[in-house]
């Protein structure tokens, strides 16, 4: 009796541990990383949110975004890749805080997002991503507004 | 927090996807400028056949009524695709659609 219930102890020690595993795979950024969402420089983001890792320049994630913008309000960006990625943000110096956008990657997905943001005024716009074995990888390109979105 | 619109295709084993969430997403500078409440998705979640195929956390500073394109493997027609939204108030919001 003793050994079962010793047995049954160490089952459940076994599904506590495996629990927060099974929840790495939705990393929740706005809860785990909260000073991320605070920064005003694109900089201090992403060591909030990266941390301090080297950044490697790439060419193997395709950033599109218009060279102009005309509408800040509305600035479609277009983000793909073939490398094998676990997190992708969006990072801009044009806004009170700089973080605009995480996406968490699921296994087996490959990064093709298009979306749009608001950008205040002309500013440079940094992707950073990070690849499954742990390497940070960074694009960037200056947007021009012409009106400024975000209500300004 | 509005309506979602959602639209999903197959073709050759990739899931096109089109979502369009409703919100004004009007961060704190903005919401006081135009004297609104402060209104902003922060979180959404796509899964189809109980995976998560798509995972997003955004700020005041997506434009307005986000739309957002992507693709993604592992689902065929007929598969429901779930969203899950979740704004600033922690209010969360469940729009389906089955894939074409």
């Amino acid at each position: 009796m003793e050994r079962r219930k010793f047995l049954g102890l160490g089952l459940a020690a076994a599904a506590v541990m495996l629990t927060p595993m099974a929840k790495l795979h939705a990393i929740n950024f706005r809860e785990t990383k909260p000073k991320a969402w605070e920064a005003a420089k694109s900089t201090d983001a992403i060591k909030a949110l990266f941390g301090d890792a080297p950044l490697e320049k790439t060419d193997k994630i395709k950033f599109v975004a218009p060279k102009l913008a005309e509408n800040g309000g509305s600035i479609p960006i277009t983000l793909k890749s073939d490398l094998d990625i676990e997190t992708i943000a969006l990072f801009q110096d044009a806004n009170p805080r700089s973080l605009s956008v995480v996406f968490s990657v699921p296994e087996g997905q490959k990064v093709d997002y298009s979306f749009r943001i608001k950008m205040r005024q002309t500013a440079l716009v940094t992707i950073v991503a990070k690849t499954r074995d742990g390497k940070l990888y960074t694009t960037g390109k200056e947007i021009d507004v012409s009106i400024g979105g975000c209500g300004g | 927090m509005g309506k979602m619109k959602i639209k999903a295709k197959e073709k050759n084993g990739v899931v096109q996807v089109k979502a369009m969430f409703k919100s004004l997403m009007a961060d704190k500078e903005e919401a006081e400028k135009k004297k609104i409440d402060v209104q902003y998705i922060k979180r959404i979640v796509g899964k189809a056949n109980g995976k998560v195929v798509f995972e997003a956390d955004t700020s005041g500073f997506m434009s307005e009524n986000p739309l957002i394109k992507f693709s993604f493997t592992g689902a065929k027609k007929g598969d429901e695709l779930v969203f899950e939204v979740t704004d600033n108030n922690g209010k969360t919001k469940i729009g389906k659609k089955k894939i074409k």
